[in-house]
């Protein structure tokens, strides 16, 4: 290492930016080369945390792993984003739920040379690595349980998620970091394998810049998690062959823009899709088992094509549960008082990519989330708020909150009258709770700059030495919960590094 | 607080007394709880932002003395719950997405307490499995 200044140089031949599902995947895809001589280094912004520091506190928790604890807002603030960062990024968050992309979705997205049968293999890889299986039905819990029993009582179509763990132990706890450490992310498999074979990860380590072949970081210490393996300080390391950027929707095209690409990139950061979600909530006479046992078993994907939303089991913390809700006061509390018996779902709308949907800079060169909630995704969100209720009253629910409700809570005695109680104009941005946890797009794979960022192998337009590995590559939304394709996607991008190799690396 | 200043803080309170009523009910150490995390968040957010929530917390305490001749805390508690249904559902999404915020920050400081869990019957266990099948 050589100081220059007060900034100390690095060199690698190859340095990944992000370590979640992109870039953990591309770190133990590529490491092999390490036994080559090939120098790696993954940089994440966030801690790698102790397994004891795991407490599913929610607001401890949420600060330690989320970027802005969970709530960044978008622009116009009638939406806030939950992303990760830690070692592992958003693996380490999210419920584990393993789903392949639809082929007529990957069909859709129609980027030149990207085939379903490839994306499809490539995922399956990750579903063997990753322990993919489906829970057994002694632990599902009535939470997920009742889901089943609503939706197949209203003939829908309900599909058993598979789950990406081992030794699960059901603490419910699995957006707050797994305490049991049996959540298969990255933090568990793919970055420990990269790391044995010679990948260096330095985590609290934010990328400030990248230049030609070049990034700028600065180390610093959070306070908790195991220390960086750098000191506190500005590093600018020189990364001889290529860059891959996988620090997500929001950090890889926040980077790029910032490091100057956008003159050359007229795409970059455009075309963001976030799946924007509701959760919604049904209370029984009885208490049910909801916060023991896994918390997501079970999704609907009855309503896809015709009102472009899919209903997934959920199961939330008290604040996160708080402030879905809509109203305050004595209702409110009279209803998170019953958490014991509360049936929860969630809602994913399934958004179209548009360009005026992106991530942007604002004059002083801070990360702006420009979305807006078009109208055909607010019907996506009021007809699931339909369904949703009509769900919990076939589960038996006596009670269904719905946030576009004319009335804080809807009796079971009106359930035949859900149509009117819930009118499509109570669904106001800004009043209700609409979130994100399925960032995408940004970075958008296609044919070449006047459509895309990268081509179909995560090699950005006439810059060779760069690559993007995350899910900042759809072009559109996944329609599923997106973990898995991306790994088959950074999978992907590691393959066509190592095919170049040679002439990388000469 | 760092984020708020001594006179913003206690309308806060009076605020989250509407919001979520057992606030009202937290010791001093619950308090103590509540404006720390709160302080924390926002300190945690852009200062433009912060200083937006206190302007917000403003226009919240004064524009009721335009139409009832009185600042919010003077209110009747039913007139007081009017008040913020109408921020709550108000045609200007501005004020909408500020009593979201407001809301957001009462629900954290209260909620994201772990102490305050047993008052919703919310216990989860490390063995899930073990209370699944108990």
């Amino acid at each position: 290492m050589e100081r220059v200044g007060s900034m100390r140089e690095m060199e690698y031949d190859i340095v990944i930016i992000g370590s979640g599902a992109g870039g953990g995947v591309a770190a133990k895809e590529l490491a092999p080369l390490c036994a080559d001589g090939v120098r790696i280094a993954v940089f994440e912004w966030g801690a790698k945390l102790r397994d004891d520091e795991f407490s599913g506190r929610e607001v401890d928790m949420a600060s330690k792993l989320f970027f802005d604890s969970g709530g960044t807002f978008t622009k116009d603030r009638t939406m806030t984003l939950a992303y990760g960062r830690a070692y592992g990024g958003s693996t380490v968050i999210y419920t584990g739920t393993s789903l392949t992309m639809p082929k007529d979705v990957v069909e859709e997205w129609g980027v030149p040379g990207l085939e379903f049968a490839d994306l499809h293999r490539r995922s399956m890889k990750y579903f063997e690595e990753n322990n993919v299986h489906l829970l057994p039905e002694e632990d599902i819990n009535d939470n997920n349980r009742l889901f089943l029993v609503g939706c197949r009582k209203l003939g829908f179509n309900v599909e058993q998620f598979p789950i990406n763990v081992k030794g699960c132990r059901g603490s419910s706890l699995c957006n707050l970091g797994c305490p049991n450490q049996a959540k298969l992310g990255t933090d568990r498999v793919q970055l420990p394998k990269a790391e044995a074979l010679g990948v260096e990860v330095i985590t609290n380590c934010r990328v400030t810049n990248i230049g030609d072949r070049v990034c700028e970081a600065v180390v610093a210490d959070p306070g908790y998690g195991d220390p960086s393996k750098w000191e506190p300080g500005e590093y600018r390391v020189r990364a001889k062959v290529v860059v891959v950027c996988a620090g997500g929707v929001v950090n890889s095209p926040g980077l790029l823009l910032r490091s100057g690409f956008a003159d050359r990139l007229p795409m970059l950061g455009r075309s963001i899709t976030l799946h924007p979600a509701l959760i919604l909530v049904g209370e029984h006479v009885d208490p049910i088992t909801n916060f023991h046992g896994f918390p997501k078993s079970y999704y609907c994907d009855q309503f896809m094509k015709r009102d472009r939303f899919l209903l997934e089991t959920c199961m939330y913390f008290p604040f996160v549960t708080a402030k879905n809700l809509i109203g305050f006061g004595a209702e409110h509390s009279e209803l998170m008082r019953a958490f014991p018996r509360l049936q929860m779902i969630l809602v994913l709308a399934l958004d179209p990519a548009v360009p005026e949907n992106r991530v942007t800079l604002d004059a002083h060169g801070g990360l702006v989330i420009d979305y807006t909630l078009t109208e055909p995704v607010l019907d996506s969100l009021h007809a699931s708020m339909l369904e949703s209720t009509r769900v919990f009253f076939a589960a038996g629910a006596r009670r269904v909150h719905a946030p576009a409700g004319t009335n804080f809570f809807i009796d079971a005695a009106d359930s035949d009258r859900v149509d009117q109680l819930i009118p499509r104009a109570n669904v106001k941005p800004g009043k209700i709770s609409v979130t994100s946890a399925h960032l995408m797009g940004g970075c958008a794979m296609g044919r070449d700059v006047s459509d895309s960022v990268t081509n179909g192998w995560g090699r950005v337009h006439d810059i060779p030495w760069l690559y993007v590995a995350d899910s900042s590559l759809f072009p559109q939304c996944s329609e599923v919960n997106p973990y898995v394709t991306v790994m088959a996607l950074a999978d992907r991008v590691a393959e066509g590094i190592r095919n170049n190799a040679g002439e990388l690396l000469s | 607080m760092k984020s708020l200043s001594q006179e913003k803080a206690e309308f806060l309170q009076v605020l989250a007394a509407r919001i979520v009523p057992e606030t009202t009910e937290l010791d001093a150490a619950g308090l103590g709880r509540f404006f720390g995390i709160v302080d924390e968040a926002l300190m945690d957010r852009p200062v433009a932002v912060r200083r937006q929530f206190g302007t917000f917390l403003g226009v919240l305490r004064w524009l009721p003395a335009i139409r009832y001749g009185q600042p919010f805390e003077k209110l009747p508690f039913d007139r007081q719950d009017g008040v913020l249904a109408w921020f709550e559902d108000c045609p200007v999404s501005l004020l909408r997405k500020g009593f979201w915020g407001l809301k957001a920050m009462v629900f954290m400081g209260y909620y994201g307490q772990p102490e305050t869990n047993q008052a919703v019957g919310y216990a989860p266990e490390v063995d899930g499995k073990g209370g699944l099948h108990a």
